[in-house]
């Protein structure tokens, strides 16, 4: 048997899988697949856990502090929800052949990425709204689309987390019009918060992009490109935060009725690079404070995996 | 003999549903046996066939549905819908016009 | 609220529902800190649920009381000063490590397993329906931190070493879970306690200190020298309670 012959049946199971894919065909965990799709849907899930899991500690901060027993016991639930995501997906990229102690190692010497949203601080109860409705609620405009993924364990996953990412935004939306139904103060609360995160916010699906360019597109890993994920965004919740009477820091924010779009301010992209690529104004504190807890449970982790080193 | 349980997916993307069980004297006759008892009208696009003895079963209600109540963690422990009629309410006698289109 | 028996006095029935409810309160807000940073994932998910139910039996307790104090059970968690707790001296130590959160829970379930016992058997139809639901629902915390239990135990010598020390440390405290209350003599005679604490603390003393003596835990005798019940003292609590209470107090009455 040649080489030629050999490349020539790859080629043949090459393009029988990505015509499979293409006709919305799906792929299981114990499939053959290129080596490129492999890489491609484990960098995109990798990244989804990493951000499930970076995204707990900004809400952690106020674990705490919750200002009533419900709110506390909510907000647990809801942070824990989050690790549970992590468990999920971090278990969905192990099978396509990467170890989570290794995506955990990356993670957390910046080696690879997480959402732009986990790399800004909280300032105030209402940034625990703010995070449960909006921004939770445009993760889930983009994870909605991502049932339909052709990697078919992460569109399993998908159709589970969405339905827990519906509870967060219902906790996130009750915190808020909690306390935009009371005092002057809370109501300032709310608009401080939602002026901040509204740039991040905005920032999150990441700039327009070439449909035809985007392997993730092609291949299905996802179903939607960046812009369509922020119409959708925008299309539902602007009136919600509209009509409860609060301001969103965008003069140009409008829907344009002629092309069906809602026209806003360009977003700072610049800002984006920088902040997912390790600058932000949190970034390296919450990549330290997941490397110290790390650290400092590895005695644990020891015991539990029954390599506890011998006492010397 | 051995009893193996049988899951089953029947179209592709869904999750793998039990099926049924079997007896079998091996594992490799078990996935044999598994394909005419459970696909031969090519009812299955693939099969796991599991000893029964590797299968840990949850089932106590304490577990699994604890006796307190946790509707903090499900959609009907929010309602929303006064709030949202008081918000909008608040914000029209506000007339906060530049909050608005 | 009407087959509460009679002759009880609103402050012996608080000295019961505070003392168990803010046991359950602060052991919860501490666990809860493990949510998000625990030695692996799937513990950190375990434990939060661990956490969750304690902090959800604490508001159970409340409730139990409202209807007789008139303050809601909000304002028992965050509206009182740190010295107006009642929990035990086992509780007012911050999370610490990993070792540290399993032996206090160790010691706090099993001793917690007793007294609710106890209390199921209550003259008071609420409390021993509300207590008999917590056992079905600690019965998992039980199992859970008996594998730890073992799991430690049969650790290599530095961890085992760890874990044991962790428990001999916290033993005292642990005995003040079953410090006489100052109501007791009101609430032994109406029922509603069902045994004195002394006896439910010689009852969870006998099954727990040989199982510890018999994992070499150096169990030291008892020494209580500090007040019954003081948890709220420690310094550590005081921490907690400016993170608990923080929102909270930025504007007293207002609902969030």
């Amino acid at each position: 048997m040649s080489v030629a012959t050999t490349n020539h049946a790859d080629a043949e199971r090459r393009a029988a899988f990505f015509a499979h894919v293409a006709a919305g065909g799906k792929v299981e965990a114990t499939d053959w697949m290129p080596d490129d799709y492999r890489t491609a849907v484990l960098r995109f899930v990798e990244m989804h856990a990493n951000s499930e899991l970076m995204g707990v500690l900004p809400e952690r901060e106020w674990l705490l502090r919750a200002p009533t027993l419900k709110r506390k016991l909510a907000l647990t639930s809801k942070v824990q929800d989050e690790v549970g995501h992590a468990q999920i997906l971090y278990r969905v990229a192990e099978d396509l052949g990467k170890s989570r102690e290794a995506m955990l190692d990356d993670l957390m010497h910046g080696r690879t990425k997480f959402h732009n949203v986990f790399h800004y601080p909280t300032r105030s109860w209402a940034d625990v709204g703010v995070i449960a409705w909006l921004i939770d609620a445009a993760a889930i405009v983009a994870q909605q689309a991502l049932r339909e993924s052709s990697y078919a364990p992460y569109a399993r996953a998908m159709k589970r987390i969405c339905w827990e990412e519906s509870v967060h935004i219902l906790h996130g939306r009750d915190v808020l019009l909690t306390m935009v139904n009371g005092t002057a103060a809370q109501r300032e609360m709310v608009q401080e918060a939602l002026n901040r995160w509204w740039g991040p916010l905005m920032q999150m699906h990441g700039p327009p992009s070439d449909p035809a360019k985007d392997r993730d597109l092609q291949w299905k890993i996802k179903s939607k490109h960046n812009e369509e994920l922020r119409q959708e965004f925008l299309g539902v919740y602007v009136p919600r935060i509209w009509e409860i009477g609060l301001t969103i820091p965008d003069p140009n924010l409008r829907y344009d009725e002629e092309t069906q779009r809602w026209r806003y301010t360009e977003p700072d992209w610049a800002e984006l690079r920088h902040v997912v690529t390790g600058h932000g104004p949190m970034s390296q504190a919450r990549l330290d404070f997941r490397l110290l807890n790390h650290a400092e449970t590895a005695w644990v982790r020891d015991v539990v995996l029954g390599n506890g080193r011998q006492a010397a | 003999m051995q009893v193996y349980e049988v899951f089953r997916q029947e179209r592709e993307g869904e999750p793998m549903a039990h099926s049924g069980s079997l007896l079998a004297p091996s594992a490799d006759l078990a996935r044999q046996y598994a394909r005419d008892f459970f696909s031969r009208r090519n009812e299955a696009l693939r099969l796991w066939v599991v000893p029964r003895s590797a299968i840990a079963e949850v089932d106590d209600s304490d577990w699994l549905k604890p006796p307190f109540d946790h509707s903090y963690r499900v959609p009907a422990g929010y309602n929303i819908v006064e709030k949202i009629r008081t918000a909008k309410a608040r914000a029209a006698q506000a007339g906060e016009s530049e909050a608005g289109p | 609220m009407s087959s509460l028996p009679a002759g009880i006095s609103h402050d012996a029935l608080a000295d019961l529902l505070l003392a168990l409810a803010d046991d359950e309160l602060v052991l919860g807000y501490w666990d809860s800190e493990w949510t998000g940073i625990a030695p692996l994932l799937e513990e950190d998910v375990a434990m939060s649920s661990m956490a969750q139910d304690e902090i959800g039996h604490a508001l159970a307790y409340y409730s139990l009381l409202a209807p007789h104090s008139g303050i809601d059970p909000d304002a028992y968690a965050f509206g009182r000063t740190p010295p107006e707790y009642r929990f035990a001296r086992l509780l007012g130590h911050a999370r610490t490590d990993w070792g540290f959160t399993i032996a206090r829970r160790y010691l706090y379930e099993t001793a917690d397993a007793v007294r609710l016992e106890s209390l199921s058997r209550s003259a008071w139809p609420e409390l021993a329906g509300l207590t008999a639901k917590m056992r079905r629902e600690e019965a998992y915390h039980l199992l859970h931190l008996e594998t730890w239990f073992t799991t430690f135990m049969s650790a290599a010598p530095s961890a085992a070493e760890r874990f044991r020390a962790n428990l001999a440390q916290l033993w005292p405290d642990a005995l003040d879970l079953f410090a006489p209350l100052p109501g007791e003599d009101e609430l032994l005679r109406c029922g509603i306690l069902p045994e004195p604490m002394s006896t439910l603390g010689a009852r969870w003393e006998a099954t727990v200190r040989p199982r510890l003596e018999a994992a070499s835990v150096a169990v030291p005798l008892n020494s209580a020298t500090l007040p019954p019940r003081s948890g709220g003292q420690h310094p550590d609590f005081s921490w907690l309670w400016n993170e608990m209470t923080m929102v909270y107090r930025l504007e007293l009455g207002a609902v969030w």
